[in-house]
């Protein structure tokens, strides 16, 4: 597969593909606006987008966590666990006002960032297999929110609940602006060093490490990554659920994984990036209301759900493919 | 920073282990699995005199049957560098077919599980053509076959899965042969097959050579394509047969029945050894890794704890068995025992 790629600047080559999926999902994101502002009268009121944005982000916030991990070579399973941890906590120890909700945000990212050290030391530098040990440390943060919160119940400080909710002088989303801050973080990211790293030890560990990069250090930074942005993702769903649940992660798990392939990037490590995995979570979110809007009964949602994953994974192995040709030719 | 530290996974040189009986660490991990579940049977004893026994270790082995089934698809599909996400679905379909189809009467048996069975095979043979000729990721591929088929049972059901599975499967599962329980028969004879199926026959082979390199696989001329569709097919269905088997158990199904063995066949293949990236595993280590993973359910459920306490403990003990059974630590024994002997 080397010797047909085109002898692109290897540092171009996987940008050139993230902002190709970021595009091609994007155009997805539009064509489902489309449809859904089509169908539903409401659609495009100022409340229908704000509760569609709150609702899509503790998934995109998860998704994009997830991508760090994908795109070394890997899978985190951990990001259920970690959701319901965090989740739960912020609804048992919820602290009032503005400084409380960034208290009761400190203490989410510091355990997303525990449990995500946990899993790079486990998997980086013990190099145990990225799936069993993330399952491994799922279980074990579900068993603690368990014990932390036996049934679905607690409330999260008012200010969470309404104020990250809902619109910055009644203007734009709060949901949107984190939204663009994670796409920013991420844009300067993957710029730094250990962003190049990144990519570099998703493409080819081995070659990474001739090259004189830390293969461990970039793994276990990815890892610490993912954490904080689960963390980040049950605090979010918490405001906008305003209670706390043990299992609130768990329709996260596999969720996360269709979003980032949603997102076009790939499951082998090394090409894609968290730009196009937010968008990936939220053409997911978007297509729930549309299959509601068009009608589709809701037993029969999750075959239109599964199908739409599919051609959607399909179409972007398409594109990528004539793209590839196209520069093979050039 | 070393230059041997710094080069990580890339650059270690392979331990020497000329001269030192080879002892394989797949080998090892099975003893130890093996050797760690007796062990804890034997020690729940220490928690109530009823345990320990031979009648627990059968409890246990029943219950297990029905993870080892699964596990085994799971097992393959994993050797093929796949994932199956299905199973859970697949086993909800068996269940549901079991129960309408039969609908609690014996008549068409021998015509309906068959079909039943083939129903199944067919969503392992759609994952199995998605993931090999389309290349979609098995992950998406066969959560989305998961999701359709699930919504499915959820939509035909209309939320309620009715009817009973034919009589004669509960009396199978209740029946003895031999003073031993038919469905731990029925276990022994399916790890006896599953066994020469994955490590001796010729199909079994060709999972090993296509999982350790499917490009080398295709160039030395093995059907690669139709190699893996079979292992998502045999995959679909084991878990079909294991939905059978639970609805006779439980005489009836429901829609989350299969939810329960989902991670726990994931977990199964790992613990047992088997590489998560392919071509690497045995189907006794897997059968080890269920047999443990219920024994460690079934006792903590006998000391009557927290669910929380509970999960955290079975998340150790996984965490733990994966350190433990790294290929590192045979290494460094081999190495160890090597040098002891010079």
């Amino acid at each position: 597969m080397s010797l047909a790629n085109p002898p692109l600047p290897a540092r171009w080559r996987p940008i050139r593909l993230l902002t190709n999926g970021a595009l091609l999902i994007t155009g997805v994101y539009l064509i489902l606006v489309v449809i859904y502002a089509a169908t539903e009268a409401s659609a495009l009121s100022a409340y229908s987008i704000e509760s569609l944005l709150n609702n899509s982000l503790p998934l995109m916030l998860a998704a994009a966590g997830q991508t760090f991990v994908i795109l070394q070579g890997g899978f985190d399973l951990s990001v259920a666990g970690v959701i319901s941890l965090a989740n739960v906590i912020v609804a048992v120890v919820p602290v009032e006002g503005p400084w409380g909700a960034l208290a009761n945000f400190a203490m989410v990212v510091g355990i997303g960032l525990a449990v995500g050290a946990v899993n790079g030391l486990a998997v980086a530098y013990l190099r145990i297999q990225s799936i069993a040990a993330t399952l491994a440390t799922m279980m074990i943060c579900k068993g603690i929110s368990l014990l932390i919160l036996q049934a679905p119940g607690g409330y999260v400080s008012e200010f969470m609940a309404y104020e990250l909710t809902g619109s910055l002088f009644g203007q734009v989303s709060v949901a949107a602006l984190i939204a663009l801050a994670v796409a920013l973080v991420w844009v300067v990211f993957r710029r730094t060093n250990t962003g190049l790293a990144l990519f570099a030890v998703g493409r080819d560990a081995n070659a990474a490490a001739l090259s004189g990069i830390n293969v461990r250090r970039t793994r276990f930074i990815a890892f610490c990554w993912a954490g904080v942005f689960y963390g980040a993702a049950g605090y979010m769903l918490a405001a906008q659920t305003s209670t706390g649940n043990p299992a609130a992660g768990d329709p996260f798990l596999l969720l996360c994984f269709a979003a980032v392939a949603l997102g076009g990037t790939s499951f082998s490590g090394g090409a894609g990036g968290v730009i196009a995995s937010l968008m990936g979570a939220a053409t997911l979110m978007l297509m729930q209301k549309v299959l509601f809007s068009t009608g589709v009964s809701s037993f029969y949602t999750g075959v239109f759900q599964g199908t739409v994953m599919i051609v959607a994974v399909l179409l972007m192995t398409l594109v990528h493919m004539a793209s590839r040709q196209r520069r093979a030719q050039r | 920073m070393s230059v041997d530290q710094r080069l990580g996974e890339a650059g270690r040189m392979p331990a020497d282990t000329r001269g030192t009986s080879r002892l394989s660490g797949e080998t090892v991990t099975i003893g130890v699995i093996f050797a760690l579940t007796v062990a804890m049977i034997l020690g729940s004893r220490v928690i109530s005199p009823a345990f320990g026994g031979w009648n627990q270790a059968e409890t246990i082995l029943y219950l297990a049957s029905f993870l080892v089934f699964c596990s085994f698809g799971q097992g393959l599909v994993i050797l093929v560098r796949g994932l199956d996400l299905s199973i859970a679905s697949v086993i909800t379909l068996g269940g549901v077919l079991t129960t309408t189809w039969l609908a609690g009467d014996n008549g068409d048996l021998v015509f309906i599980l068959p079909a039943i069975l083939v129903v199944c095979t067919l969503v392992g043979v759609a994952s199995g053509i998605g993931v090999s000729l389309l290349k979609v990721p098995p992950f998406i591929m066969t959560m989305a076959t998961g999701i359709i088929v699930y919504s499915l049972c959820l939509g035909v059901t209309r939320g309620t899965p009715r009817g009973y599975p034919a009589p004669v499967l509960n009396d199978v599962m209740r029946a003895e042969l031999a003073g031993l329980p038919v469905p731990i028969l029925v276990l022994a004879a399916f790890v006896a097959g599953g066994f020469l199926l994955q490590s001796y026959s010729t199909y079994g082979r060709r999972l090993y050579a296509v999982g350790n390199n499917p490009a080398a696989a295709h160039v030395v001329g093995l059907p690669t394509v139709r190699v893996t569709i079979g292992a998502y097919a045999i995959s679909a269905l084991c878990a079909g047969f294991t939905g059978i088997m639970l609805a006779s158990y439980a005489n009836g199904a429901t829609l989350r029945m299969g939810d329960d063995y989902l991670l726990p066949s994931i977990a199964a293949v790992v613990v047992g050894g088997s590489s998560i990236l392919g071509g690497k595993g045995n189907f006794l280590g897997t059968v080890g890794g269920a047999i443990l993973l219920t024994t460690l359910a079934t006792i903590l459920s006998a000391l009557g704890i927290e669910q929380g306490w509970k999960t955290i403990v079975e998340g150790g003990v996984i965490l733990f068995a994966l350190m433990v059974l790294r290929e590192q630590v045979y290494e460094a024994l081999r190495t160890w025992m090597g040098s002891e002997r010079r």
